[in-house]
């Protein structure tokens, strides 16, 4: 193969316009949502990964919706290598309306800040919220969402915890939250679980007593022996509790949804052939309609590999240059799809690895579906290429 | 005298096509010298192409020797035939040589690819022969944009661009008209007489056999008769004579 006639990989490309023009259109879609679901599939796992080693998570053996008493908390914050022991209390309030969603928890506020160093706050928040009995932290996100802004009282409808009086909860906002890491959302809202505790006691609103979680800070002791002591400390009750990393909570959640991530696999390898099937026939209708080009080129001199390699070249830039656009059209509307479905996956983002392995994928099926039309085209009898219709 | 150009010996092509075999040549036997301009010529389905095909390299024999330019073919491989494609013979086919995608002067520096050339020097040769062919103001013209005669100038512009030993052209002007016709021959006339190429040409037309020196008459198969047309008589000693 003295030199490559690259300018007609080019030009064949460009030879029908609108088939090309098609291919790339569903190799665009097909990149587009293969970028989608991965990312989708890295934010089910983003708050797994970011999930503090340092941090336990105890729960009811029984089950996640079992609350523990709140007596226990004096007894684990005693267990060599705990630091600190907070409880955790989903709230479940309505906001105005039910489609408004999104978490509350009511949470040991004194040391909050201290147990998660991924909340970040200004000084003036965490002070009211210290001193303050109805304040709330939210995140940002939810703050934009709703426009919350320090000084707003906002209203929650107990259903949990319902008010007697058929009022909602008032709280208010004092400060807003960041956080830095997939592990802590920014569409939460914290208030305090002495607030709720103190309500309850006073009989003002119904739900269960007790806390759904406790979460523990350690003081750098393995992680394995603390669980194994908390563990331990009521195997015989009142209430056996599980305890575990923080990491393996999460991936709680995530199993919750059962099949959803092999199924979102699935939607994608699906895709993947679709799209393998699609450029294969479009390869082979362009290799089918250029025999007699093939014959020409062989009679001229060009070796079988030259025109093995024009269709196969064709098929991976064609594959490439849908590829990219596909990705390029995923990661330019990472925000907008971000937001949409941020509520239900906090963190979604279109990594640096899922663009480059979709870029990989695209060759790879540029490559399968040039071999075969490829293979024929370099297989023609010149004399039965030329004599092919035109 | 010069080793002949073309040399076949006891050629024998045989389809088999629903247990019926034809043989498209049957032990044939011709040589053309160098600097020939020879017509071929013959009814339809008489061996004219696959004559063409064998002496190009396209296609090979079933029995026999075929000899091009001091080359036997059955000794080379299918990619040292398509070098010996490269380096010895310009084609020219009936209609449709060209690459649609291509413009004119990309098509006549394709098979020059094959060529040590640099990419100037292509685009200077290719222009050159474009010129030959009197084609100067349609190089950048698709051949949907060419008529059917500019489209076999083209076609013969790029048969000689590789500068080739033996042109090979398979009813050049069979979907021309007339005055089409006459450029294309008048040019395969002047390749042979000033640029002393070996020219072989399949052909149905009376005219076009005439601007040839030789005309060579297939049958079924067999070589009938091999007329010189300086002469306007059958050639003494030809096979056909033999043979009838
Ligand atoms: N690929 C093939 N398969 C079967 N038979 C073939 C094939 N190619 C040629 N033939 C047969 O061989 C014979 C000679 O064919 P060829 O194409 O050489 O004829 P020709 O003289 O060029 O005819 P035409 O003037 O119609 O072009 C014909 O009978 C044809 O049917
Ligand atoms: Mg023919």
């Amino acid at each position: 193969m003295l030199r490559f006639p690259w300018l007609l990989v080019f030009k064949n490309l460009g030879g029908r316009p609108l088939r090309t023009f098609l291919t790339l259109a569903s190799l665009t879609v097909a990149f587009f949502l293969l970028c989608v679901l991965r990312s989708v599939l890295g934010g089910l796992e983003a708050g797994i990964k970011a999930s503090a080693n340092d941090r336990l998570v105890v729960q009811s053996a029984v089950s996640l919706f079992v609350s523990l008493p709140d007596s226990y908390q004096a007894k684990i914050q005693s267990v060599p290598g705990v630091e600190d022991a907070i409880r955790w209390q989903w709230f479940g309030g309505i906001y105005q309306d039910p489609s408004n969603f999104f978490a509350q928890f009511a949470v040991d506020h004194d040391r909050l800040l201290k147990v998660y160093p991924e909340i970040h706050t200004d000084e003036a928040a965490a002070q009211a919220f210290l001193e303050k009995r109805t304040a709330c932290l939210v995140g940002t996100k939810l703050a934009q969402r709703y426009g919350f802004k320090v000084g707003d009282r906002i209203p929650l409808q107990g259903t949990i915890f319902p008010r007697f009086d058929g009022q909602p909860w008032q709280l208010d906002v004092v400060g807003i939250y960041r956080s830095s890491s997939a592990n802590v959302d920014e569409q939460t809202m914290f208030f305090r679980y002495d607030y709720l505790d103190e309500t309850r006691r006073a009989e003002l609103c119904g739900g269960p007593q007790g806390a759904g979680v406790y979460v523990l800070a350690l003081d750098g002791r393995a992680p394995e022996a603390v669980a194994a002591r908390v563990d331990a400390l009521f195997r015989n009750g009142p209430q056996a509790v599980n305890t575990t990393s923080e990491a393996e909570f999460q991936r709680q959640f995530v199993s919750m949804l059962g099949g959803v991530p092999v199924f979102l696999s699935s939607i994608g390898g699906g895709v993947l052939f679709a799209i393998l099937l699609a450029v294969l026939n479009t390869m082979l209708m362009a290799g089918r309609e250029r025999t007699h080009d093939f014959g020409v080129l062989k009679a001229l001199g060009f070796q079988a590999s030259v025109v093995f390699m024009l269709l196969l070249l064709e098929s991976v830039g064609l594959c490439l240059i849908g590829g990219a656009i596909g990705i390029s059209l995923a990661v330019g509307s990472q925000a907008a799809v971000g937001n949409a479905i941020s509520l239900v996956l906090p963190t979604y983002e279109v990594a640096q690895e899922t663009q480059l392995l979709a870029l990989g994928a695209a060759a790879v099926i540029g490559l399968v579906a040039g071999v075969l039309p490829g293979l024929r085209a370099a297989q023609l009898e010149v004399v039965e290429a030329l004599r092919a219709e035109v | 005298m010069n080793a002949p150009a073309i040399q076949l010996s006891q050629v024998t092509r045989q389809y088999t096509r629903g247990g019926e075999t034809v043989k498209a040549l049957d032990e044939f036997d011709l040589e053309i010298p160098q600097g020939g301009y020879y017509a071929i010529m013959g009814p339809s389905g008489s061996g004219k192409s696959t004559l063409l095909n064998l002496v190009g390299g396209l296609d090979r024999p079933d029995a026999g020797q075929v000899v091009v330019a001091g080359e036997d073919l059955n000794q080379l491989t299918s990619s040292e035939l398509a070098d010996f494609r490269a380096n010895t013979i310009g084609f020219v086919f009936q209609g449709f040589n060209l690459l649609p995608v291509l413009t004119a002067v990309q098509n006549v520096e394709l098979p020059l690819l094959l060529t040590p050339l640099s990419r100037g020097e292509r685009r200077k040769q290719a222009l050159h022969a474009l010129e030959l062919v009197g084609l100067s103001d349609r190089i950048n013209h698709r051949p949907r944009q060419l008529s059917g005669g500019q489209e076999q100038r083209v076609a013969i512009a790029r048969a000689l661009a590789t500068d080739p030993q033996l042109i090979l052209a398979d009813e050049p002007t069979g979907d021309l008209d007339r005055d089409s016709a006459s450029s294309v021959l008048e040019l395969l006339e002047r390749l042979n007489a000033e640029f002393k190429k070996t020219i072989v040409m399949v052909t149905h037309d009376a005219r076009a056999a005439d601007s040839a020196g030789h005309v060579v008459h297939l049958d079924k198969g067999k070589l009938e008769r091999i007329v010189d047309n300086r002469l306007k008589a059958p050639e003494a000693g030809a096979p056909a004579e033999q043979e009838a």
